[in-house]
């Protein structure tokens, strides 16, 4: 009796299953076509990173986003998961029959065993104290790999010839456009496999732990041993994100996986989202733009992640996907003309501000450059000189008179965004 | 058949004896209120007998097994599930997915990564059968932690039967409830503990002598009266330790 009714409930999943795949097929057509869109050696390096990234950054928002888990020190899973496929890489270059594309899984391997070793202590607590621990592990996982210079070569590290292995499917990395290919499908790939993860037993139970890992107890699971199931598939990401970094530069250090890269992996998630499964991507493709693009421009890059991150912690806790997020019901009842006079207004005020920021910024690392008997570069293409007050003086300003007009642009814009919203939910 | 044995149960918080050797007796599928005023050691009983504090000396049994010193997942998986006084829910969760998450253990699923959530038919179907007996089908996907009170404690009592325990303890399930809304919650609670057996701590002695087969009072750690309602309400230990206005609601 049963049958017929399961065939009818079965029917339109099956349809939406098709549907909820449908950004997937997207997002792989979009990978395709990147590389023509982004072109050049640095392009496709840029894109490579990106890549690792999202995995990386994935990885860890199945701790922070999803399980409630602030892990400080999660770069150890993607560094060791890099020292083990290095070595694999190695033994291939010493003539060993081992198809490199495959080189990620030894990376999920070694990402898996040291998230089972690091969890079985760290997630018998939760909250602070799990945060806590994580940072210990990671400072002592790191000084072990220091002390044992023939595993993990000291402080240069682990090299290796990713065009030393066999040639299979085609793959030779004879281009860095066969290493895009191969990053972007793991990527790709590794992406599905931990969306898929939301939706079974374990990433809901996850979630109810997050919000309440009590009550999880009295529901008949440990919770501690959820946390540590979790932390175990998460570190088997990030070691397959730090087996496609072995392979994207051909060395591992102990610099991937030290404070710099846990640190980079929560800024990176956090600016993009916790909330939602694909903040994390964003995250993760704008940190890395910022942090190749950046670079070549200024050397104060790393100050404007920071201060990115600061303002988003502060004003925008949800992240860049929590404020699209904001923004879709607006968009679903066509109210999003009602807000965007009031963004508009903000604009000048916003503006000055991140000019005056910039130029503080700007003006103080040139100081330092004058200093160590460097000539100073133009600001927004104006010849300055650090040593002077005035130039001082015109991006303080700047940056006041930008604040006090967010000051009384911002609210107005705010409460224009709330009324829009709460007329675009009511049923 | 008695569901659930304590004997000789004692917890003390430092130099402060919250228990002092509590004996308490519920007969399978009775409907047990626990009443007494504040202080006696009420929720602290519910605590030791779930598994959330260990007692300091004492026994608990549930079907004639021993289940002191357990951790509460274990106490679960043996049959008794409990709720809280403060509302305990996953307030990120939708109203639909506390129901099933709470019946996810029952349903079967362990801790798959490898199976998909829709994938279990049953335990959906639970969740919604839940869902319309709560009354609370129109909030199916709201955040728990955006329901108004009186839902989220319709929740709450929802999130604890459905596991499909034999043994059900409630904390306070009215407090804070209008007397409409007190009024849904008993006949709520009448529903699901159907068949079976219920342990309640209530303040609300309307409720107590409307939903109760048998009431303990507790008193300073201990039970000073047991039995059912009839005898309860005239037990003289009873009306001292309920002095003013309550021992005219015992008369009520």
């Amino acid at each position: 009796m049963l049958a017929p009714a399961q065939v009818i409930v079965a029917r339109p999943r099956a349809g939406s299953a098709l549907r909820s795949m449908l950004p997937w097929v997207l997002v792989a057509a979009l990978a395709l076509v990147m590389p023509h869109v982004v072109p050049g050696g640095f392009g496709l390096s840029l894109l490579c990173r990106m890549g690792i990234a999202i995995v990386f950054a994935l990885s860890f928002n199945m701790l922070l986003g999803q399980g409630g888990m602030l892990d400080f020190g999660h770069a150890v899973f993607l560094g060791l998961g890099g020292f083990l496929a290095m070595h694999f890489m190695r033994l291939a270059d010493a003539g060993w029959w081992l198809p490199l594309p495959l080189l990620p899984l030894a990376g999920a391997v070694g990402g898996l065993l040291a998230a089972i070793a690091a969890g079985w202590i760290a997630t018998r607590r939760a909250g602070t104290a799990f945060a806590m621990i994580t940072l210990g592990v990671a400072e002592l996982v790191v000084a072990i790999v220091l002390l044992l210079p023939g595993t993990f070569g000291g402080e240069e590290g682990l090299s290796g010839d990713r065009s030393s292995g066999p040639r299979v499917l085609g793959f030779d990395f004879g281009t860095q456009l066969q290493a895009y290919h191969l990053i972007a499908a793991w990527a790709w790939g590794c992406a599905l496999l931990m969306w898929l993860y939301t939706r079974t037993p374990l990433g809901r139970l996850a979630n109810a732990v997050r919000d309440n890992a009590e009550r999880v107890g009295f529901l008949g699971y440990n919770p501690a041993r959820i946390r540590w199931l979790v932390f175990a598939l998460s570190g088997l990401f990030a070691g397959v994100a730090g087996g496609l970094a072995a392979l994207n530069d051909e060395i591992v250090t102990s610099g991937n996986m030290g404070p710099d890269a846990s640190g980079g992996v929560l800024l990176m998630t956090f600016i993009g989202g916790i909330g939602t499964f694909w903040g994390p991507v964003v995250g993760a493709i704008l940190i890395t733009f910022l942090s190749v693009a950046l670079s070549t421009v200024t050397d104060a890059w790393q100050l404007y992640s920071g201060l990115l991150f600061v303002a988003m912690v502060v004003w925008a806790p949800g992240g860049l996907s929590g404020i699209i997020l904001a923004h879709a019901p607006l968009v679903r009842a066509g109210r999003l003309g009602r807000v965007v006079p009031g963004y508009l207004v903000c604009l000048p005020g916003l503006v000055l501000a991140v000019a005056g920021t910039v130029g503080l910024a700007e003006l103080a690392f040139r100081l330092q450059a004058v200093r160590n008997g460097a000539s100073p570069r133009p600001v927004f293409g104006i010849a300055v000189d650090p040593g002077s007050l005035l130039p001082w003086l015109v991006a303080l300003a700047l940056l006041l008179a930008g604040a006090l007009l967010l000051r009384r642009t911002a609210p107005p814009a705010r409460a224009a965004w709330q009324e829009a919203s709460v007329a675009s939910t009511a049923p | 058949m008695t569901a659930l044995l304590v004997t000789g149960l004692h917890k003390a918080f430092g130099p402060t004896r919250i228990i002092q050797g509590i004996e308490l007796s519920v007969a399978k599928g009775e409907r047990h209120a626990v009443i007494g005023p504040n202080g006696a050691g009420k929720s602290t009983l519910f605590h030791l007998i779930s598994g959330r504090l260990r007692a300091d000396a004492g026994q608990v049994l549930l079907d004639g097994q021993d289940i002191t010193g357990l951790p509460p997942h274990d106490i679960f998986n043996r049959g008794m599930a409990r709720s809280f006084q403060v509302t305990s829910l996953f307030p990120k969760l939708s109203v639909f997915e506390n129901l099933r998450a709470a019946a996810m253990r029952d349903g079967g699923c362990g801790l798959a990564f490898w199976r998909r959530l829709d994938g279990y038919a049953p335990l959906r179907q639970r969740a919604e059968d839940l869902l319309a007996m709560l009354g609370l089908d129109r909030r199916r996907d709201v955040l728990a932690g955006n329901l108004a009170y009186a839902d989220q404690r319709a929740l709450e009592i929802g999130v604890t039967v459905a596991g499909g325990a034999h043994t059900i303890l409630l904390d306070e399930p009215t407090a804070g409830m209008s007397r409409a809304e007190t009024e849904r919650a008993v006949t709520l609670i009448r529903r699901v503990t159907e068949g079976r057996t219920l342990v309640m701590i209530e303040h609300d002695l309307g409720v107590v002598f409307d939903l109760a087969d048998r009431i303990s009072v507790l008193a300073e750690g201990r039970v000073i009266a047991s039995g059912l309602p009839d005898q309860v309400r005239g037990d003289p230990a009873v009306r001292t330790a309920y002095l003013g206005a309550a021992a005219e609601t015992l008369d009520a």
